[in-house]
Formats: structure tokens, C-alpha cells, sequence
């Protein structure tokens, strides 16, 4: 991916996609697989009933639905924040069932995630922020000052360095939330809501910034109700309602058609 | 490695100074239940050594026959009281055993008593073995035993049957007080430190649930917690080791009760030694278990 096609306009382009397969085996592209995957939080509310899909490293998927339909279950369950009550959950190859929870912490190192509610560390500066998913990992002093520049410098966030998260608007501490997932250029990026907070102008571009992570290999999965967006991207829907996957179209709107 | 405590003691000192308040606050927690622990463990100590050594006071006292006291007998010979102190002597709960002469004992009762002994003729005292038991409440075995040998020779056996009683009643007792004392005192401060520790973690269990989000590792998020809790852990017990120290020179001489003879506290520096371990543990423990719950992300 050269640096000059990252610059460019979010508009779909034709690259080659892969096609969400309908019935097929996970295999060596596959990076999210849910099979039969239920969630009942207790004592019985159904969150998510026997949902099945599968994505590929490169997808854009959009996981859509009314608030309450189990978006936010399947990002969790991602990040394996939840156990499932039923099925299995593959995630760059690993079976998150069988993940024991000493190994989360490294899971979670090759998942950005992006939040409604940015989820920033209050009392640390932007480069800070950004450093400290660095530091997690053990990466060396060298190293974070190289690469936490580089990418504020991406999000567009290298002059607020050193503000706190309290004095900056809503729109740029997403950046810093993209930015400190991104850091690590973690195959995966699940966003939750991420434009949820935002108006739309300020979406536009944090849309523009996924799309253009998404470009340079990530695979991005992003849980929206922001219909105006999903029918201008026309990327892949998957679609829930009430807990079960109601629809998944390769280059979906909002609403089924 | 130096790299990484490095990184380890900066993240604790930030979230030590991000949340001064709370950190204050555990800091005086630590500071007055160490104090009152301190407190309790000096007293305690003093009024159980005082008790050991109102116990060392127990004797049993053998005395042996005179010609007023035993007519038919007369005094007793060398002889009877030899054999009585080698049976003495062969009771294992036998410490030590002192042979007072008459003549010592009239001596020392003149001194002691002036006011009697002045129209005293003659020494009316009898010859007598003073027996230190091992523990004080082996004296009435003691004086059991020798009383049912039946020894010839003997007047007497004392062992002031009464207040021997009393003392060591009184001394049990106040062990078990003390026992509980120290448990209750031990158990509120762990309670009250862990309690103001989770105040603390409360405030911001948020923060660690984006660092367990972004990849903390479970020892990531505590370590720095821990080290904090040894910051005020050991801030904490020092504090209340300068405050007993100040306690020990300026109040403690006002009151003379604690220059009983033969009576110690615990020595200072072993106090001081307790608590600062315990203000220590306190902090890194109570910190690492209350932190659990919240790290269940």
C-alpha cells in the first residue's frame, strides 16, 4: 500500500474484496469466525441467538442493528470481556474458548479497540495514551518514541501531544483512541459505535481515518447504528435484530432493500 | 530488566500522585491503626512481663522444726534437712532451692523491721529452705509434695496458698484478654486499610478496565497498585513509629507505674520493627486483593 493511495477520498473504490462466503470452513484468511454463537446474560435475556458468520483478513464489515439488538455483545465477545453461553468464537486463528485468561492480555494486543466513549486514560497526555498501549506490551523507550509520533502524525493529532484528554473535543479524542489502537498495527480493529458521540462532520472523518486503516491491510469490524454512513460506504452489512442475524449483504445499506 | 522497573516505579508514582487524596487518606488509615496496634503491643507487653515477674515473687517456703515449735522433736538436725533438699532438689519443678539459717533469716528481719525485733531475746526463727518453682503455678504442687512425704524435721510448708491463687488467676486472665485484644485491633486495622485501599481502586476501576482493554496483563495493572500500597504502607508505619517514639520520650516517664522492678515492654525497635512490616504488608496485600474483583475484565 503505497502512502499516496492512503491520502485519498473514502469513496468505494473497486478493490478486490473478498466475497463473505456463505457456508464455508474457516481457513488461513479467515480472521473472525462465529459458529452457532449464543449469549444469554443472566437470568434471561437472550443477547445473541445462534449467530453464525465469518470474516476475512481485509474485510469492512458493519455490524448493524437497534440499540439492544447485540452489537456491543459481539464486540466483547471478541475481546473475550464476555464468555459466550453457546458456540464457538475463532479470532486470528485462536479459539477464544480454549484461550485461558493468563493469555487474554496478549489477545487483546492484536485487537485495537475503539469505543462510543473513547475509554481514555484521564490523567495522561495524548502521547501518553498512546505510549501506554506501547507499554503493555514491553516496547522498548526507542521504540515509542518513533512510533507514537507517527501515528498522531496520521490521525492528525501531532500538535496536541501533550494536551489531557478533558481539552480536547469529542472528535479528536476518538483520534487518540484510533490512534492508541492502531499503534501496534494490530491485524484486527473493532470499533464499537465509534461515531456514536460524534456529529456528523466529525464522523465523517473518523469514518475516513477507519477506511483508510482498512486500506493499508486491517481487518475492521465496526458496530454502528449510523445509517447515513453505512448507506454511503456500501461495505458489508451484517444486520441483527433481536439477537439473531437478520441479514449480511456483501455491499449492504442500512436497511435491507 | 532496569528498563522495565523502571517503567514499573514511574507508573506507580503517577498513580500515587494522581490520586493524592486517597493516598492521604490510606496514609493516616495506616498511621492510626498502627499507632493503637503500637500502643496495645507496648502495653500489653509491659503488663504481661510485670505479671511474669509478680509470678518469679512465688516462692514456697519449708521451715524446719525449732525447739518452741516442735517440743518433741526439737530442732531439726542437719541431717533431716539435707534429706529434705535433695527431694527438693530432684523435683523437676523445682527452679532453685536456698537454704536460709536462722541467723540470716533474724538478721534480715532486723533490718527489715526495726520496731519489732528491738525487745526480741534470743532468735525464735526457724531454719528454712526458700524454693523457686519453675513457673509460678507449680507452687502448690511443690508444697503438696513435700507436706505428704511427711519428712521428719519439718515444722511447716508456706506458700501463700491465697494470693498465689489470686496472681495467677489475675495473669491468665489478662493473657486472654490480651490475645483477643490484639486480634480485634489486628483484624480492624487489616479492615479499615483495606477498606480505604478499595475507596481508592473504586475511584478509579475504570481506568483499569481500559488497561486490561488496551492489553494490560494482570501484573501490569497490579504491580504499580502494590508498590503504591508499600509507599503508604511504609509511610504510614513510619509516621506511627515517630509518634510511639515521641510517646516514649516526652509521656512515658510522667507516668512511674512503668518503673515497677523486674517489668519490660517489648523492646522499641522490635515495635517498631512489627509494625513497619505489617504497615508493608498491609499496603502490598491489600492492594493486590482488593484490586482482584476489578481486574475480572
Amino acid at each position: 500500500m503505497q502512502e499516496a493511495d492512503l491520502q485519498t477520498d473514502p469513496t468505494p473504490v473497486n478493490v478486490a474484496e473478498p466475497q463473505p462466503a456463505e457456508r464455508a470452513e474457516p481457513s488461513a484468511a479467515t480472521m473472525i469466525s462465529f459458529e452457532n454463537v449464543s449469549k444469554i446474560y443472566e437470568p434471561d435475556v437472550a443477547a445473541l441467538r445462534h449467530v453464525t458468520f465469518m470474516i476475512e483478513k481485509g474485510e469492512f464489515v458493519f455490524v448493524v442493528g437497534p440499540s439492544g439488538s447485540g452489537k456491543s455483545t459481539i464486540v466483547r465477545l471478541l475481546l473475550k470481556e464476555l464468555e459466550p453461553t453457546g458456540g464457538k468464537i475463532v479470532v486470528g486463528g485462536r479459539d477464544l474458548g480454549r484461550l485461558r485468561r493468563s493469555k487474554v492480555s496478549r489477545l487483546r494486543r492484536n485487537i485495537g479497540c475503539v469505543f462510543q466513549d473513547f475509554k481514555l486514560l484521564p490523567n495522561r497526555t495524548t502521547a501518553e495514551n498512546v505510549a501506554y498501549a506501547l507499554k503493555v506490551q514491553g516496547e522498548g523507550r526507542n521504540a515509542i518514541r518513533r512510533k507514537v509520533p507517527e501515528v498522531l502524525n496520521m490521525v492528525g493529532l501531532a500538535a496536541k501531544m501533550d494536551s489531557l484528554p478533558d481539552e480536547l473535543s469529542g472528535g479528536e479524542q476518538q483520534r487518540v483512541s484510533i490512534a492508541r489502537a492502531f499503534v501496534n498495527h494490530p491485524p484486527l480493529l473493532v470499533c464499537d459505535e465509534p461515531t456514536g458521540n460524534l456529529d456528523p462532520d466529525t464522523s465523517v472523518g473518523i469514518m475516513q481515518l477507519l477506511y483508510r486503516i482498512n486500506r493499508a491491510g486491517t481487518t475492521v469490524l465496526m458496530a454502528t447504528h449510523d445509517r447515513e454512513m453505512v448507506d454511503k460506504m456500501r461495505r458489508r452489512v451484517l444486520a441483527l435484530e433481536d439477537g439473531a442475524l437478520a441479514r449480511d449483504e456483501r455491499r449492504g445499506g442500512y436497511a435491507s432493500e | 530488566m532496569t528498563a522495565r522497573l523502571k517503567l514499573l516505579i514511574s507508573e506507580a508514582w503517577r498513580s500515587t500522585t494522581a490520586s493524592l487524596s486517597t493516598t492521604i487518606a490510606a496514609t493516616l488509615t495506616v498511621l492510626a491503626a498502627l499507632f493503637v496496634l503500637g500502643c496495645a503491643l507496648a502495653l500489653g507487653t509491659w503488663l504481661r512481663s510485670y505479671g511474669d515477674s509478680v509470678k518469679q515473687q512465688l516462692l514456697v517456703k519449708v521451715y524446719f522444726c525449732t525447739d518452741i515449735t516442735c517440743p518433741q522433736h526439737g530442732y531439726a538436725s542437719a541431717k533431716e534437712i539435707n534429706r529434705v533438699r535433695v527431694k527438693l532438689e530432684s523435683n523437676p519443678q523445682v527452679k532453685s532451692v536456698t537454704f536460709v539459717t536462722r541467723d540470716e533469716a533474724f538478721k534480715q528481719m532486723k533490718k527489715k523491721y526495726p520496731e519489732y525485733t528491738g525487745g526480741v531475746v534470743g532468735n525464735p526463727l526457724p531454719d528454712a529452705e526458700d524454693v523457686q518453682p519453675v513457673k509460678g503455678e507449680y507452687t502448690a504442687q511443690i508444697a503438696n509434695s513435700i507436706t505428704s512425704s511427711n519428712l521428719p524435721g519439718i515444722q511447716k510448708v508456706n506458700y501463700g496458698k491465697q494470693t498465689t491463687k489470686k496472681i495467677l488467676h489475675y495473669a491468665n486472665v489478662f493473657n486472654v484478654l490480651f490475645a483477643i485484644a490484639l486480634v480485634i485491633l489486628l483484624v480492624a486495622s487489616i479492615l479499615l486499610v483495606i477498606n480505604t485501599i478499595r475507596l481508592s481502586i473504586f475511584a478509579r476501576r475504570r481506568e483499569i478496565e481500559v488497561m486490561k482493554l488496551v492489553g494490560a496483563s494482570n501484573w501490569f495493572v497490579r504491580l504499580p497498585f502494590m508498590i503504591e500500597g508499600l509507599i503508604f504502607g511504609f509511610v504510614g508505619s513510619l509516621s506511627a513509629v515517630v509518634l510511639l517514639l515521641l510517646g516514649k520520650a516526652f509521656a512515658l516517664p510522667a507516668l512511674d507505674f512503668t518503673k515497677a522492678p523486674g517489668a519490660h515492654a517489648i523492646a522499641f525497635e522490635l515495635n517498631a520493627l512489627i509494625l513497619i512490616g505489617f504497615g508493608l504488608l498491609i499496603g502490598a496485600i491489600g492492594s493486590s486483593f482488593t484490586l482482584r474483583r476489578f481486574l475480572k475484565v
